[in-house]
């Protein structure tokens, strides 16, 4: 850091970005070539939803097998590898200092993304699990908790060696989703692989795991993005930021205690459904300020607070729902059908999805020292990329409470309903064809951008303006 | 401040430095040292929401977990304690059994029922104990002073009231009085008739709050 810049764009971008610019790279770029993956079988599932003729000889995309590979893809490949990049760089420029062993995390990302190829190997030729979010065969799954906790180094190095005692927000998330994804994946792999829990047990591991994969690792992943861009694009201090501790631990302790919340009606003790609704509302607090700390997002202009305005509205919108649905009485309604897939894609498409991008969008320009390649891009990606995702909520929510009337109803056949639903599902179609046209957009900005391997340029002086320092509010 | 403008679409540019950023944020918690004591206080209508969830959460865990028993698949039980309690027969002997050693009559009489010889009068074999059902229930409802004569011998000590009338320092309902008395009639050999609750009610309403009974005054009952 001899040559460490004094100029006017020092403070925005430093040796901090420069230094970690290969490994996050990296790690994006693998990011975004699943999400178009993920895209692909996407629209081949959704396709199989009103045409179930379709590629149903290849035993390889036979609807099970294709939605599983989609998520697997989704999150274990985007949603992982973005995360991860997007944790590593909060906390080495809210530390103060460039990330140390790089090294490992070039490694780790490398293994990981070979698991995660190896798992969707082995998922499309039926070696996958039964159990939501967890479908990688079990003989990657420990590869992968190895890979990530070499990723993960970085990040912890970066959080102990930070220059000041301050933390913020986003560091207590990002630290969080890097210890706890290990736990999650680690307890599940030995309750559901290694020396599989009897009968009931199953069901109620594999519930916790789902939940703990988005409340203790997605979220908090995409919280810990959204929590830095909001004030810094913004320039505003977060308003009742005095609550984003107790919101911080709301989410923590309370997050995986939903998991039974898919259990209602079930064949588990009363109790532990109870205590799914019950931590459901108890969320809403989190919900509540999140959406009320970052509120300034709303008064400031950029690509990425665009996308982290939306994501933030999904995450609270898809919160509030979490909580309504999860009683007895509605969850009669809406359970199995399309509304909890509405309610899934709400939460990791919508929510945790659009805040990696805004992230992303703010991140990229620093790492490489150039703005992103295209403009027209940038903004096609995300027109497209919004409407695409809005529709295919709205079609699976329309879609899902007309499924539910009807499947309540024991004189319309179940060939009918699905005859009424036809229209939604080629509805959910486009939508699906259009977020991968609009990814495939990224994907090709992102290349562009990336991949012209020169130092900073002399001009990151004006591209970047000073920014100033935040004024402390008047209290 | 205001929000500098950003018209390209291609770099976002940041308002703030990170260093700000951290000591703003870090000051609002208050977790660094302000001399000038400038805390603020937690919002109060965030406070009271965040106690109005839990208080629902609490409130719910409670009416909807079914006790937290592994067996209890229907979160609409109602608990079943105190009915399983009424429903079950209950042995007035067993009862009787407890009532009478748990530091009461036992302190006296003795768990053998044989009191102590010159002192307090035994239980066993007693003409009082197992004679009428009149003057035993008015004897451990009210209580009993002055001389008496049991099986020859001649006593003169106090026993105190035990039912649920004035001065009791027992205040035993009905149905003990009635657990303790069947007790005592059917154990040691004994062989009186049961004692029955609504009998012991009924001489409750009759004497009411009675001082402590005499032997003379009891034998003028039949």
């Amino acid at each position: 850091m001899t040559n460490a810049p004094t100029n006017a764009a020092s403070a925005e971008v430093t040796a901090i970005d420069s230094g970690a610019r290969r490994p996050l790279l990296l790690l994006l770029g693998a990011a975004l070539v699943w999400l178009v993956v993920s895209g692909v079988l996407a629209l081949i599932t959704s396709i199989q939803m009103h045409s179930p003729g379709f590629q149903a000889d290849c035993p390889v995309l036979t609807h099970g097998r294709a939605a599983a590979l989609r998520e697997t893809a989704f999150i274990y490949g985007w949603a992982a590898n973005a995360g991860l990049a997007i944790a590593l760089w909060v906390l080495a420029r809210l530390g103060g200092a460039p990330l140390r062993a790089l090294n490992w995390a070039v490694i780790g990302t490398i293994f990981w993304n070979l698991g995660v190829a190896v798992g969707l190997v082995g998922i499309a030729t039926g070696d996958m699990t039964s159990f939501a979010f967890f479908q990688l065969p079990r003989y990657v799954q420990p590869l992968l908790v190895v890979a990530y906790g070499a990723i993960a180094v970085s990040g912890v190095l970066a959080w102990s060696g930070r220059r000041t005692d301050q933390t913020y927000a986003s560091q207590w998330y990002a630290v969080a989703a890097l210890f706890l994804f290990p736990w999650l994946s680690s307890a599940a792999q030995v309750v559901l692989l290694w020396a599989p829990v009897r009968g009931t047990l199953q069901a109620l591991a594999s519930g916790w795991f789902t939940q703990g994969v988005w409340a203790c690792w997605l979220a908090p992943l995409a919280l810990a993005g959204a929590y830095y861009v909001v004030p810094k694009v913004s320039g505003r201090v977060l308003p009742s930021y005095d609550f984003a501790p107790l919101s911080f631990w709301t989410l923590i302790f309370v997050g995986a205690w939903t998991g039974g919340r898919h259990l209602v009606g079930g064949p588990v003790p009363a109790w532990i459904a109870t205590m799914a609704v019950v931590s459901c509302s108890l969320l809403l607090f989190h919900y509540l300020i999140v959406g009320l700390n970052l509120r300034v997002a709303c008064g400031a202009e950029g690509t990425g607070i665009k996308f982290i305005r939306y994501g933030l509205a999904a995450y609270v919108l898809g919160g509030v729902l979490d909580g309504i649905t999860s009683f007895r009485g509605i969850a009669l309604r809406t359970q199995f059908t399309l509304i909890s897939d509405a309610q899934e894609q709400m939460a990791i498409y919508g929510g945790v999805s659009m805040m990696f991008f805004g992230a992303i969008y703010y991140m990229v320009p620093r790492l490489t020292g150039r703005p992103w390649a295209s403009a027209l891009f940038t903004v096609g990606h995300r027109v497209l990329v919004t409407s695409g995702v809005t529709v295919l909520l709205i079609s699976l929510f329309v879609g899902g409470w007309i499924q539910s009337g009807e499947l309540l109803d024991s004189k319309i056949p179940l060939a009918d309903i699905l005859g009424h639903l036809r229209i939604w599902f080629l509805l959910g179609s486009a939508a699906n064809l259009v977020i991968l046209g609009a990814n495939i957009l990224f994907l090709v900005n992102f290349c562009q951008s990336a991949c012209v391997c020169s130092p900073i340029q002399a001009s990151t002086e004006n591209l970047f303006r000073q920014p100033t320092a935040l004024e402390a509010p008047v209290s | 401040m205001s929000t500098p403008p950003n018209s390209d679409p291609r770099v976002d540019q940041a308002a703030v430095t990170d260093e700000s950023l951290l000591a703003v944020h870090e000051k609002i918690l208050g977790s660094q040292p302000d001399e000038k004591a400038r805390y603020k206080l937690l919002p109060l209508n965030l406070l009271f929401i965040f106690s109005g969830l839990i208080f629902f959460a609490g409130t719910y865990m409670n009416r909807y977990a079914g006790r937290f028993d592994p067996h209890i698949y229907d979160e609409n039980l109602k608990s079943t304690k105190g009915e399983a309690v009424a429903a079950a027969p209950v042995d007035p002997v067993v009862v009787g059994k407890k009532l009478f050693n748990n530091a009461a009559c036992n302190t006296c009489h003795q768990a053998t029922g044989l009191g102590q010889p010159g002192a307090i009068p035994p239980l066993v074999a007693s003409e009082w104990a197992t004679g009428p059902a009149e003057r035993v229930i008015r004897i451990v409802l009210h209580g009993l002073q002055g001389p008496i004569t049991v099986n020859g011998a001649a006593y003169n000590s106090a026993m105190p009231p035990f039912g649920r009338v004035a001065g009791s320092g027992f205040n035993w309902s009905d149905d003990k009085v009635a657990a303790v008395l069947t007790y005592v009639r059917q154990e040691w050999g004994n062989q009186a008739s049961a004692i029955t609750t609504e009998k012991v009610a009924e001489i409750r309403a009759k004497e009411g709050d009675h001082k402590p009974w005499t032997a003379e005054e009891l034998l003028k009952i039949p």
